[in-house]
């Protein structure tokens, strides 16, 4: 073999391998999905069919609509308590912070959880918030409470505070690494210019950082809408989400093609929600050049 | 101890591993689809020793769960243990193979009831290998009830509020069917059914938590979130008692559904040795009175617990007494309406 043919090979498998990846493992599952998706359930298990009946259902039984909109709710409700915290958190690491190891280490802090299982992170909120757990023996123990109370527990609320932990690094890796880029010498350039902290952060600071900002919240929102683990361990009998539908679909319902035209329903509202923050972060792009 | 004695042992160890290795290999295996406590050390270990058969088991939170995992791709179970309201759902969808009762040394010291139930025949051929069975009753916290109590009606009291538990199953539209004094209740109408959601939504508010398997309701009773709920009758009670809480079980006087497991083989098993010698230890004394030390459960082959149990147990378990089944409403398969049931109880967990 020549060199000349024995690059050219070496090159088609360096392109070829990835896209043969993505078509074994995205392309053609998703077709699988979509082809489901037109099935129809047939008791003991489901047929070959090509009809939108699954479709219509989730539009017209309220019960899909309703959980679809506790799913935008409950992750919109994370991503601003995210938000919240990332914000100020990645803000006083970039411009407060003076030494540049103990900035590695709090970055490092928000991240390193990241590694420990996600059940086992979602669980041990169970022993937090639970009525015999350790926020309420606190509250107990200083006389706030009279008696451990519920609130805390296997209902909305614990579900926000657990996916807002567990998914928190993707909304401060963002807007870390935009903070970050902005040149110091804008910020000195602003002040110079006689305006304040406050008018400085908005004018200057807030407009640079958008684009983490959106990122951070579209990777937040989207891996909170399709997260089924946290309705389960800590989500009380309000708080099934889409996801908990889909798995039931797939197991105890046994309706795949319902599961799938869900599961189609997911990805278009989540590509969707991808597509729509591409174009606000292009469209408000600024050219530090 | 010297290095060639070191050695020796190494050799001898390593052989000795490859020996268990190989043996367990030609002997196959056992991959069980089942429920908690169905495949307790204490007689699959003897049985893995004198079978050389490994068993391996998966566990089920629902009876629903069976034809999900079975309809997913076969190959990966051998045996499964549905529910008397499952078993010819198994059977109709072509998920089990037929059982060659000449091979099941006690078939005949089964319950007759159980053996002939339209669950596990099906065309003149036997289905499954009846194994145990017991009651969905109910329970509370002793010391939290200064009156107990007698009545599904308890389970939607507003004074319980968030103590409340439910099975997450297709099962609480039967409590809840019952509470509204619908006494068929393997053969609602549909406005029955939307009565039961519709008084299941309500109850919602009070329930602090569904729980989905045994360990789950443990769980829940021991760290204090629940004092009432529905349960395996004789299983979790015990299990909650391990933990120093003391829980009540009683059949509320809208009565409760019984239940009876079968062993049914997945059709093609290639183990199919292993598996003939699993379901004859489990009908067997080791397996009947194995199963039911650890679960509390009663058992089908009352000929093997009048031997391996004590009086006391033998009589608390109902065995000399199938007419106590009688009394119970035995699950009964839904045939297609369970897709209504289903469905209204997915109905319920998805409600505001």
């Amino acid at each position: 073999m020549n060199r000349l043919s024995r690059d050219g090979l070496v090159r088609a498998i360096v392109c070829f391998t990835p896209i043969l990846w993505a078509i074994a493992f995205m392309f053609v599952p998703y077709v699988i999905i979509l082809t489901y998706s037109f099935w129809t359930k047939k008791f003991p298990t489901f047929l070959p069919d090509f009809q939108f009946g699954n479709y219509a259902l989730i539009f017209f039984d309220p019960q899909y609509v309703s959980v679809l909109m506790r799913t935008g709710k409950i992750a919109l409700f994370v991503t601003a308590a995210a938000l919240l915290l990332a914000y100020p958190f990645a803000y006083f690491l970039v411009f407060r912070v003076k030494s540049a190891k103990v900035r590695g280490l709090l970055y490092m802090a928000v991240i390193a959880p990241l590694w420990v299982s996600y059940l086992l992170r979602a669980y041990t909120w169970k022993t937090i918030l639970g009525n015999n757990g350790v926020l309420n023996s606190f509250l107990v123990s200083i006389g706030i409470l009279d008696e451990p109370t519920d609130v805390f527990l296997y209902n909305q609320f614990s579900m926000v505070v657990t996916l807002t932990y567990i998914f928190i690094p993707f909304m401060v890796m963002p807007i870390y690494t935009a903070l970050e880029k902005i040149p110091k010498n804008l910020i000195e350039a602003s002040k110079d210019l006689g305006i304040g902290p406050w008018g400085t952060f908005w004018k200057v600071v807030w407009p640079l950082s958008l684009p983490g900002v959106i990122a951070g919240a579209t990777f937040t929102f989207c891996l909170t809408f399709g997260d089924f683990v946290a309705p389960v361990l800590v989500g009380g009998p309000d708080g099934v989400m889409v996801a908990n539908i889909i798995t039931s679909q797939f197991g105890s319902a046994l309706n795949w093609p319902l599961g799938s035209a869900l599961a189609i329903v997911v990805l278009i509202i989540v590509l969707s929600i991808i597509e729509m923050s591409d174009r606000v972060q292009r469209a408000g792009r600024i050219d530090l050049a | 101890m010297s290095f060639k004695t070191v050695l020796k042992y190494a050799v001898a160890a390593s052989v000795a591993a490859n020996f268990t290795v190989s043996a367990a290999l030609a002997a196959g295996e056992v991959n069980l689809l089942t429920w908690e406590g169905y495949a307790d050390a204490s007689y699959i270990e003897p049985f893995e020793a004198a079978s050389g058969c490994t068993v391996s088991a998966t566990y089920v939170g629902s009876n629903d769960d069976f034809a999900a995992k079975l309809a997913a791709g076969g190959g990966v179970y051998d045996l499964i243990s549905p529910s008397i309201d499952t078993t010819s759902i198994m059977i109709d969808a072509g998920f089990v193979e037929t059982v060659d009762t000449s091979k099941i040394a006690e078939w005949d010291n089964l319950y007759e009831k159980f053996r002939t139930a339209g669950g596990i025949n099906s065309g003149g051929d036997v289905y499954g290998v009846p194994f145990v069975w017991g009651a969905i009753a109910f329970m509370y916290r002793a010391d939290k009830f200064e009156t107990p109590p007698t009545s599904l009606d308890d389970l939607w009291d507003e004074n319980l509020s968030g103590r409340i538990s439910l099975w997450d199953d297709k099962s609480a539209i039967y409590v809840a069917a019952r509470r509204l004094g619908h006494t068929d209740i393997y053969n609602l109408t549909d406005a029955q059914i939307a009565e039961a959601q519709a008084s299941l939504i309500g109850q919602k508010p009070l329930v602090r938590k569904y729980w989905a398997t045994a360990g789950e309701l443990v769980d829940l009773y021991v760290a204090g979130e629940v004092w009432i709920s529905n349960t395996w009758a004789g299983y979790q009670s015990s299990l909650i008692a391990e933990q120093g809480i003391e829980v009540v079980e009683f059949i509320p006087r809208e009565n409760a559904e019984g239940w009876m497991d079968s062993w049914q083989i997945v059709k093609d098993t290639p183990n199919t040795d292993c598996v003939y010698k699993f379901i004859n230890m489990m009908s067997s004394e080791a397996g009947q009175c194995g199963t039911s030390a650890v679960t509390g459960y009663s058992v089908a082959n009352p000929v093997a617990a009048r031997a391996c149990m004590t009086q006391d147990q033998f009589d608390a378990l109902h065995q000399d007494d199938p007419d106590y089944l009688d009394a119970l409403l035995l699950w009964e398969p839904l045939g297609e309406r369970i897709e209504a049931y289903t469905n209204a109880w997915n109905a319920v967990k998805s409600a505001n």
